[in-house]
């Protein structure tokens, strides 16, 4: 299936930024920079010169536009249209995405994060549709480029729903944007994969399971530290569960 | 309320925390009546289990009185006296419906961190890791239980605290690791580690039809337990190999199965041994599996290897040139605990047995960090201990 989107049949995406160029190029600079301190006269002056040429490489190569596919599939245990049904109801969105806005009331979406203060935009057309089949978007021009296909279709033997998401994205800041949202639990690739987690969850659990306010003991530096690695900062606590046919 | 948290390696405390409440509309509040220390807690407290962060709450074998249930619990209500099995499970997931509770699809909040580890995530725990769910645990005055209807096993009438606790894992523990040896009558069952797990290990091995199971420790208190339920004994430290002496009992055929009721904290002597313990203190690795090497190596043709023991990471002299010519069947897991607790209930009901019996000290919740020390030097013969989270306390 090709989709068509607003970006053009072939719009590139931008190539993808080296993290081994962009390690190589601050460690060198913060090489040099060391032994420039121990340096005195001319030769001190050299090495600063190199450390600050790497450094700038480093920090240009990071900044380059980070591109990215997504691809991410769950089965789930129920039939492909309550599947479908399910996720072709903006209020469910609103369970899995709590920090997002999505206003899909025009023929555009207006898609809004917001996370640490900051609010990040895109807007979005859906580009093709097959109802209980597929959906498949592309985002208009804008700092963050993405498009994709979201996929509904039986599972073999009977195992109830495979639900799919394949997309591709441009990330503007590069690697520095992804590594700041990796850490706050919005790459792409992990934005994708736990949206439809949730919607399985949700789907066959009836809930999305959660620790978000319980008690501890007190967790001190090393343990709030963890919180944050392990993507556990409290959140807000998920919204009140919906209720499914047959339950 | 008063619980028990983790602060490091060997550090261990109880602390005043915030009383636990509903978070989901699946979830029930318990007044925990008493909780145990569990050998897979030793992994924690020795600092060997990946992902844990300090002040969790720790503790996954307990029970109590149901305070308080989510408003869309329907079997479970409040002043139910219930066992809560050590995983959750949502009960409706390709996992559940097959039996395979501990495998549960939907009940690990971090199942990310999880699959990083494993490749799939596993069911959330209560206190063990937040790979397996960050779940705080129940050595605590109370504790929050989701999915309640799901785990809770309500008590019956006539049954003491003490002889149902265990049903919330090492009974169960101990059942699987027998039955996944598919014992047929007449066998012979071989148990690495006479702790809580193997002593249960080895009655439920002779409940399925072996005729003789050989128990291998090294504590005499723990032999004489292994030997009151008429099992052979190995001391491994008053044998030579444990392997030839398995050899010497079996008729030269060896068991038809074997069980690692030790896991990733084996001890024993010799250079693998020492290979091992050095791995791990430099942290190259969490697990020392000399028990598991002794199981596939002892282990019949065409025999069985059972694994009811817990290992963390990648573990390395694997004899799986053994394992694969020997033709072995290998069978592990955490426990899959509905699938058993009602079951044993009833045999426990018929008095056919009575899991007290492996309790040796009854303590407070206070006495926890120091309990903790004890179990693991296995010192005054400690075996299990059982403790009750209001004895000489008040609620915070």
């Amino acid at each position: 299936m090709t989709i068509k989107t607003a970006l053009g049949d072939n719009h590139q995406f931008g190539s993808k930024s080296s993290r081994v160029t962009t390690a190589a190029s601050l460690l060198g600079a913060a090489t040099l920079a060391a032994v420039a301190k121990s340096r005195r006269g001319w030769s001190r002056w050299a090495f600063v010169l190199g450390s600050g040429y790497l450094a700038y490489r480093g920090v240009k190569e990071a900044q380059r536009p980070e591109t990215g596919t997504v691809r991410v599939s769950f089965t789930i245990e129920k039939s492909p249209e309550e599947v479908f049904q399910f996720i072709s109801n903006p209020n469910n969105w609103k369970q899995v995405l709590p920090e997002f806005t999505i206003d899909s009331s025009g023929e555009v979406a207006r898609i809004k994060l917001h996370a640490h203060g900051l609010t990040i935009e895109s807007d979005a057309e859906i580009t093709d549709r097959a109802e209980g089949k597929f959906v498949a978007w592309s985002s208009l021009p804008g700092a963050i480029e993405h498009r994709g296909v979201l996929r509904v279709r039986p599972a073999a033997g009977n195992r109830g729903t495979e639900l799919s998401v394949a997309m591709e994205f441009n990330l503007p800041a590069g690697q520095a944007a992804r590594a700041f949202l990796s850490f706050s639990g919005h790459d792409p690739e992990q934005l994708v994969r736990e949206t439809l987690r949730h919607f399985k969850q949700l789907l066959e659990a009836g809930e999305i399971p959660t620790t978000a306010g319980q008690p501890s003991g007190s967790r001190g530096a090393k343990g709030t530290a963890l919180r944050f690695v392990f993507r556990e900062q409290p959140g807000e606590i998920p919204g009140e569960p919906i209720r499914l046919a047959g339950d | 309320m008063k619980a028990l948290c983790w602060q490091g390696k060997e550090k261990v405390r109880v602390e005043t925390v915030d009383d636990p409440k509903i978070l989901n509309s699946r979830d029930a509040v318990i007044r925990i009546t008493r909780t145990a220390i569990c050998g897979s807690d030793l992994h924690l407290y020795d600092g060997y289990i990946p992902t844990m962060e300090p002040g969790d709450i720790l503790g996954h074998e307990f029970m109590g009185e149901v305070m308080e249930v989510g408003r869309d619990v329907k079997k479970v209500k409040a002043g139910d006296r219930v066992v809560v099995p050590f995983t959750i499970a949502c009960g409706q997931c390709y996992f559940c419906k097959n039996q395979l509770w501990s495998l549960c699809d939907n009940t690990n909040p971090n199942a990310w961190l999880a699959e990083k580890f494993f490749g799939y995530s596993p069911s959330g725990l209560f206190g063990y890791s937040h790979m397996l769910g960050g779940y705080a645990g129940g050595q605590a005055q109370y504790a929050r239980v989701p999915f309640v209807d799901v785990g809770a096993l309500k008590v019956p009438e006539g049954l003491s605290d003490e002889q149902v606790l265990f049903l919330s894992d090492i009974f169960p523990t101990g059942y699987m690791g027998a039955e996944n040896c598919n014992i047929q009558a007449g066998q012979v069952v071989a148990i690495w580690g006479c702790g809580p797990v193997g002593q249960f290990a080895i009655r439920s091995a002779f409940m399925l039809g072996a005729e003789k199971v050989i128990a291998i420790d090294r504590f005499p208190e723990r032999l004489k337990l292994a030997r009151a339920a008429k099992a052979d004994i190995i001391n491994y430290d008053e044998v030579d190999d444990v392997i030839e002496e398995l050899k010497w009992m079996t008729g030269g055929r060896g068991p038809d199965a074997c069980i690692d009721a030790v896991g990733m904290e084996a001890h024993g002597h010799g250079i693998p041994a020492m290979y091992d313990s050095t791995k791990q203190a430099l942290k190259i690795s969490f697990d020392r599996p000399l028990v598991l090497r002794q199981a596939i190596q002892a282990c019949r043709k065409g025999g069985t290897v059972s694994i009811p023991g817990v290992y963390g990471g990648f573990l390395d002299k694997i004899p799986f040139g053994a394992a694969m010519n020997k033709g072995l069947i290998m069978r592990m897991g955490q426990t899959h605990m509905m699938r058993y607790m009602q079951p044993l209930l009833e045999r426990v009901q018929r008095g056919e047995i009575d899991p007290s019996f492996v309790i040796t000290h009854r303590l407070s919740l206070d006495e926890a960090p120091h309990a903790y020390k004890m179990f693991r030097d296995k010192e005054q013969a400690c075996i299990k201990v059982v403790l009750d989270p209001w004895k000489d306390a008040v609620a915070a």
